[in-house]
């Protein structure tokens, strides 16, 4: 049993699916952000899954850099866009 | 890859979709919230399979910090105009595009090499975002600072208001 590359990327392309789902199909605004955080992980998982199977040349930690960068990102995401729904929410 | 490896990497990503369809699909916030916690567990330990020990560490942090978010007082429930149709059309669309990627995964012609990094690189990660990405660095570290500055201003013009 071994994982590869094209399991790494299945993976990755189940979770943006289930994030852009996440967006499009929620009626609350609030919830929907919810799919931000899904998103930017299915494109982590791609870059850790590209970095550790498929980098060609060195340092092999590009991906796993984009991979925190991302996570740090979806936070900020996240909070940004509660703090203006829930600002629009109180109106 | 070994065996114990790749058992993790399964078991974390069926945890991790797991997750993911929570957060689609549950009622209520801290449902959620916790979904979205569930989303961290499980990326964290398809991280750590894919020996990637600090990026499972951060985005663990991360993604339990998305959960606190969404399921905190703070949440407001802001209800969208859009008809059924259009949520049907984008449904179709996220289901679409799930097919063309996982046809592009599929059919990719991927080079393969030896992973030489460790298992956590913390050193060589950090070489990497202070040194060589910088500027990557410095811009994410710039949407952090809009994000909480932004987030604290919306709050106390909401409390101003009430």
């Amino acid at each position: 049993m071994s994982a590869s590359l094209v399991a790494a990327l299945f993976v990755a392309a189940a979770l943006v699916a289930v994030g852009v789902f996440t967006a499009v199909w929620r009626r609350d605004v609030t919830a929907a952000l919810g799919g931000i955080p899904l998103i930017l992980g299915g494109a982590g998982v791609a870059f850790v899954g590209v970095a550790r199977f498929a980098a060609a040349g060195s340092p092999h930690l590009f991906g796993q850099e984009f991979a925190v960068l991302l996570a740090i990102a979806a936070v900020a995401l996240l909070a940004l866009g509660l703090g203006i729904a829930g600002r629009e929410g109180a109106r | 890859m070994d065996s114990l490896h790749a058992i993790g990497f399964y078991v974390s990503s069926g945890v991790l979709l797991i997750g993911g369809l929570g957060v689609a699909l549950l009622p209520g916030r801290e449902l959620r919230g916790a979904a979205l916690a569930v989303v961290g567990v499980g990326l964290g330990g398809l991280y750590v399979s894919l020996a990637a020990g600090f990026a499972a560490v951060v985005a663990l942090i991360c993604y339990l910090a998305c959960g606190a978010l969404v399921a905190g007082p703070r949440y407001r429930s802001v209800e969208v105009v859009v008809g059924p149709l259009w949520r049907q059309v984008g449904a179709l669309g996220a289901a679409g595009l799930l097919v063309v990627i996982i046809y592009a995964a599929f059919r990719g012609d991927f080079v393969t090499a030896k992973f030489f990094g460790g298992a956590f690189g913390v050193s060589a990660i950090g070489r990497l975002l202070f040194a060589h990405d910088a500027l990557a660095t410095e811009a994410v570290a710039a949407l952090v600072l809009v994000s909480l500055a932004g987030a604290t201003a919306v709050w106390r013009v909401r409390e101003r208001a009430r």
